[in-house]
């Protein structure tokens, strides 16, 4: 009977053990794929920071030529003379 | 996500600007769906823990719990991603409405630098037009200002009297320059004379220099008459001796006439050159007659010393 129990223990020991291993593994495959998703986010991060930074300086650009050439009409709308032939 | 797509409504009809807004508003409700995800997995893991402290299936709840955990994270992977792809569009539609406006922009540089660029043109050549260059003289100008001088004989000593007397009625009109030149006088009276028409001398002192000027050139004619005669009288003597004192007195004459024959021409030639307001010299009878009789002493004393 100690020898029958004995060996119960052990297979349920075992079972455990495996159990065990399976959540772990689980448990790895998940954190992996949080890991991944999370270096995913990373790099989206910094390629749209990248984008935008672009973006807003063609922007400023562009404001700065706009700029420009408000100044050049005004100062060609404020002198109709020279227009006159 | 699917259900969400296949129900919005199919607009074909839509502006760009309608368009863009509705870019930018499912790309907000996205990002709202995955800012809730966050509570529900608080929650679910919060009851998952209290129901595997209270509850004596434990096996069931940690598979019930596995099983969530995957759904969970795939259901968190799909907002993500879709938030990012709405987001990328999002990007990519400014960035090309940006190169839109830098074209447009560059358009209205353009525009505006040709704008200037004419203008200058413009300028220039307005500037270049105003500088008036005369490029021909008058002499080339008037008409039968070649002939001037065969016309000049018995026509124009009575008609220069006669404008003479008609220019004294008359006031001098203002603007007309004062240093008419002497062929453009000379041109209009004779331009006057062969039409018929009274011409009005624009000054006395005009008229009467016509009028000196074509007593000038009759005594030019005289001269060329006298002239004729006594080379014709030169050719008939053949021999010198007695006849030297008369052939010095001639050739003398005759180079006196051509002295002052030169020296009108050149005179008139002068007056005809000047453009200046220079106003041409009354010259009289008397004066050339004293020039005359002074030449043709000094030709005598240069030819009893040779």
């Amino acid at each position: 009977m100690a020898r029958a129990g004995g060996i119960i223990n052990a297979v349920n020991v075992g079972i455990a053990v495996q159990a065990d291993w399976e959540n772990r593994e689980f448990i790895s495959h998940i954190s992996l794929n949080v890991r991944r998703l999370f270096d995913f986010l990373v790099q989206f991060e910094a390629t749209t920071k990248s984008k935008l930074a672009s973006l807003n300086e063609k922007l400023h650009t562009l404001e700065r030529r706009l700029e420009l050439l408000e100044v050049q009409v005004d100062t060609a709308s404020s002198n109709p003379s020279l227009f006159a032939t | 996500m699917i259900e969400v797509e296949q129900s919005r409504p199919l607009n074909p009809v839509m502006t760009f600007d309608e368009v863009s807004m509705e870019r930018s508003k499912s790309f907000v409700k996205a990002l709202q769906e995955l800012k809730n995800l966050r509570p529900q997995l608080y929650s679910a893991a919060e009851y998952c823990e209290k129901s595997f402290l209270h509850s004596e299936q434990k096996q069931m709840v940690l598979d019930n719990l596995k099983d969530y955990a995957v759904r969970a994270l795939v259901n968190a992977v799909d907002h993500l991603g879709t938030v990012a792809y709405k987001l990328t569009d999002l990007l990519e539609q400014q960035t090309s409405e940006v190169s839109t406006i830098e074209l447009n922009i560059s358009c209205v540089n353009q525009q505006l630098l040709t704008c200037q660029t004419y203008m200058s043109r413009e300028g220039l050549r307005q500037q270049q037009l105003l500088a008036f260059i005369p490029r021909h003289h008058k002499h080339y100008i008037l008409p039968n200002s070649v002939n001037k001088r065969v016309h000049f004989s018995p026509h124009i000593q009575t008609d220069a009297a006669k404008n003479s007397f008609q220019a004294r009625a008359r006031l001098r009109p203002s603007g007309i320059p004062a240093s008419k030149t002497l062929s453009w006088h000379l041109a209009s009276e004779t331009k006057s004379t062969l039409k018929g028409i009274p011409h009005a001398s624009t000054s006395t002192e005009d008229a009467r220099t016509s009028g000196k000027t074509s007593e000038v050139f009759h005594l030019i004619d005289v001269e060329e008459t006298s002239r004729t005669k006594s080379s014709a009288a030169h050719l008939q003597l053949p021999s010198g001796g007695p006849a030297s004192g008369a052939i010095v007195q001639t050739s003398g004459a005759t180079d006196a006439m051509e002295s002052s024959k030169a020296l009108t021409t050149y005179r008139s030639f002068e007056n005809q050159n000047r453009r200046a307001i220079v106003r041409v010299p009354v010259r009289s009878k008397s004066v050339l007659s004293s020039f005359f009789v002074k030449q043709k002493t000094s030709k005598m004393k240069a030819g009893s010393v040779a």
